[in-house]
């Protein structure tokens, strides 16, 4: 661990390279999820309840990967946070929205 | 994170693939056995008879319910599994009923002997399902951790492949370019041509992997959207089965299930049989379920034929609706198990999987070639992270391959009354391969590649031998009898062995054509290049015939 | 199977003698531009042959599958060809071109 650490190189690298991993594995899921339950309230209504989850929940592998790569690739690690939590909150509210409007139409 | 976009992905490629690199080549190796786990299980019990020609399925499936009616009487279901190119044995199975506390009852396999009608005593052993079981039930972990392991290790290897192709700077201009250059340049070639030739398969094989444990990985998006019910809902809807009616105890005769047969053959035009099911035999409700080979990735409803065992009538089959995601998502899981595949295919299933094999080898191979010139340099000798890369590297390309073969050693070896004999088989597996991946630690790396690459010739070449001794099982047997699930075993290791066996002489001309050079290297430069062009290949080579090795392992 | 295989590897030959590397290293002599430009197009067209030919043999679902592993196998027939005996390459291309030829016939 030391070793891969030095490999890092550099005091002044080895924290946001951690910070980076943390990123990847954690924000990713998270905007994984967030994108998963989004797709599903967005196919809801065309494919069906179940159908619709499951189409979301395909598609996760795909956006995780993409996030993380994503991660590694901006040049700060404070902008892939960001970036993250943006996506993150944007498909949260959607979602949220989505789901009003749902309800709205079942009602 | 580096410069550029490309920079930094390959940064990016090269750790996602070093971390995880020896778990995915577990993964991979025995995985890629998997798509002969069946053939290797028969070889695994050599008291089995060898295979006979020219009987008809009606005469297998008497034989086959003669035997339960008299063994399984009792048991709700019963399953005949008929003899295939896979499995040439005509096996019976079924579940016994869930001991207290446990959610099923355990499901056991029973070899029947055509000739007499009876079951074959055969040794202790957990045989090729054992090992196609490891590369996602990681053996002695428990299964919640082991899933999350390989889960991880499959986003990696996804990582990887997506980035790979990223950085592969001329994927088409450089489609076939393969020079068989040394060091450096040779590595990359070999890792490249891996890669590209069989990305379509890499890329299925990876995510199908995640696939498989969608629910687990991505509890957090289920728990959100469904309670347990609609969970179960969704599951069935994704996973359609074929319904059956439950006993309603009442004693009943039932039809032969060879006459029955009869009635499937109007359903399909040709005769193949796969296996037959049975549910509640021997009552009023008792049905029989007759399934053919799968000619469709997506479980084909029209594969199966089920009928009123008591009656003897055709129940309509309620088609099997799956839906657009459905179709998916079984489609990947049929094309990651290759249940499908003909003997030609499945041996194209399992080159394919070598490759991915030798690919994450090559990788691996690759990482310290790059940094050798650079650690070779430094007073104290390479780092602690470079040696150690280098000792796993030999350990697990080179000592896992071996630890197999001692799998199939302790098979043959182990005293037959052992306790716990199947549990020790793994053992040994597992305990060779720790001394292999100890052992570089204290040789040079340089002597300890040939090293272990002789000993893995010898221990494949001596394989087919030491059947000889101790069954009679060995191809001057098979081969009259025609049986090539055993012979072609026995056939696979010599040229596994013989592949091993000409890496470990490529890698002593490359080491020897070195030493002459560097003493030589100041008088003759220009013919040194001449010189050299074999190694070259030796060490192209050298993992070919390391994927190979692997790939005949079975 | 091996109808596909080797008609994979020979639409592979045709793509390699259509790029000017390869193409040197499997014919000594001259090869006419004219004939060059067609490679490509015939390296396609049979390419969609062999694909049709796959579905049509094995079912749209398992088709594809073998199709893809037969081109892998092709592929990797001729790379290690090029490296090591690159003057059989058109040789052997003609001979199993013509052998799945025949047996498409047959059958």
């Amino acid at each position: 661990m030391p070793y891969l650490f030095n490999k890092f190189n550099l005091a002044s690298h080895r924290w946001p390279v951690f910070s980076r991993i943390l990123a990847a594995t954690i924000g990713g899921y998270a905007l994984a999820t967030a994108c998963s339950l989004f797709i599903s309230q967005l196919l809801l209504n065309v494919v069906g309840k179940y159908q619709a989850i499951h189409i979301g929940l395909m598609l996760t592998f795909i956006v995780y990967a993409c996030a993380a790569i994503w991660v590694f690739s901006v040049e700060s690690a404070s902008k892939a946070w960001l970036g993250l939590i943006k996506l993150t909150l944007f498909f949260t509210i959607t979602t949220w929205l989505l789901m009003q409007f749902t309800d709205v139409i079942r009602s | 994170m580096k410069d550029n976009f490309r920079q930094s992905m390959k940064w990016f490629h090269t750790w996602v693939g070093l971390i995880v690199g020896w778990i995915l080549f577990f993964m991979f190796l025995t995985g890629t056995m998997g798509y002969f786990y069946q053939e290797i299980t028969r070889w695994m019990e050599p008291e089995r008879p060898f295979i006979e020609h020219n009987i008809s399925n009606e005469q297998l499936l008497d034989t086959a319910q003669a035997y339960l009616n008299k063994h399984a009487q009792g048991i709700d279901g019963w399953d005949i599994y008929l003899p295939n190119v896979r499995d040439q044995n005509l096996r019976v199975g079924w579940r016994h009923p869930a001991e207290p506390g446990k959610k099923r009852g355990k499901y056991k396999i029973k070899v029947l002997d055509i000739a007499t009608g009876d079951k074959v005593a055969s040794r202790a052993t957990d045989g090729g399902r054992l090992l196609y079981r490891m590369h996602y039930r990681l053996h002695y972990l428990s299964t919640d951790i082991s899933y999350w392991i390989v889960g991880f290790c499959s986003m990696l290897m996804l990582l990887a492949v997506i980035t790979g192709v990223v950085i592969h700077k001329k994927i088409f201009s450089d489609f076939f370019t393969f020079r068989a250059k040394k060091g450096l340049p040779g590595w990359l070639d070999i890792h490249n041509v891996l890669s590209v030739i069989a990305l379509p398969f890499h890329f299925m094989i990876t995510y199908s992997g995640l696939l498989f444990f969608l629910f687990t990985y991505m509890a957090l998006s289920t728990n959100l959207q469904t309670n347990d019910d609609e969970y179960r809902e969704m599951r069935k809807e994704i996973y359609p089965r074929t319904a059956h009616l439950e006993k309603a105890n009442q004693p009943a005769k039932m039809l032969d299930v060879s006459v029955l047969y009869q009635q499937t053959k109007t359903a399909w035009q040709d005769d193949d049989l796969s296996y037959v099911e049975m549910y509640a035999a021997n009552d009023i409700n008792a049905q029989v379920l007759f399934v053919r080979h799968e000619t469709d990735i997506t479980y084909n409803p029209a594969d199966e034929v089920m009928i009123n065992a008591v009656t003897g009538e055709v129940i309509a089959q309620q088609a099997k609706e799956y839906t657009g995601a459905g179709i998916i998502h079984n489609g990947f899981f049929s094309l990651h198990e290759g249940q499908f595949a003909g003997p030609l295919a499945r041996w194209i299933y399992f080159f394919t999987g070598l490759i991915g094999t030798a690919m994450i080898a090559s990788g691996l191979i690759l990482w310290t070639t790059k940094r050798k010139p650079q650690q070779m340099k430094k007073p104290n000798g390479p780092d602690f992270g470079y040696r150690l890369v280098e000792q796993l590297n030999i350990g697990t390309i080179v000592g896992l391959p071996i630890a197999i073969a001692m799998y199939f050693y302790a098979n043959r070896l182990l005293p037959l009354d052992m306790v716990d004999r199947a549990a020790w088989e793994a053992h040994v597996m597992f305990i060779s391969w720790a001394i292999l991946l100890i052992y570089p630690a204290f040789r040079p790396a340089a002597k300890a590649w040939p090293e272990q690459l002789t000993l893995a010739a010898l221990v494949y070449l001596t394989l087919p031998l030491v059947n000889a001794l101790t069954t009679d099982k060995h191809l001057a047997n098979s081969l009259p009898h025609q049986d090539w699930n055993f012979a072609g075993f026995d056939l696979t290791f010599l040229v596994v062995g013989c592949c091993f066996a000409f890496a470990a002489y490529k890698v002593k001309v490359l080491q020897a054509s070195k030493r002459f050079s560097k003493q030589s290297s100041k008088q003759s430069s220009k013919q040194r290049v001449q010189q050299n062009k074999p190694p070259v290949l030796a060490a192209s080579e050298s993992l070919l015939s390391l994927q190979q090795v692997n790939k005949e392992k079975c | 199977m091996l109808v596909l295989t080797s008609l994979c590897f020979t639409a592979m030959v045709l793509f390699c003698l259509a790029m000017t590397k390869h193409r040197e290293q499997v014919i000594v002599h001259e090869v006419s531009i004219l004939a060059v430009r067609f490679f490509r197009p015939l390296a396609w067209s049979l390419l969609s042959f062999t694909a049709y030919l796959s579905v049509d043999m094995y079912g749209w679902s398992i088709g594809p599958a073998l199709l893809f592993g037969a081109l892998t196998i092709a592929i990797l027939l001729l790379t290690l060809l090029l490296t090591y005996r690159a003057k059989i390459v058109p040789k052997l291309a003609i001979v199993m071109s013509l052998m799945a030829s025949i047996s498409i016939f047959i059958s």
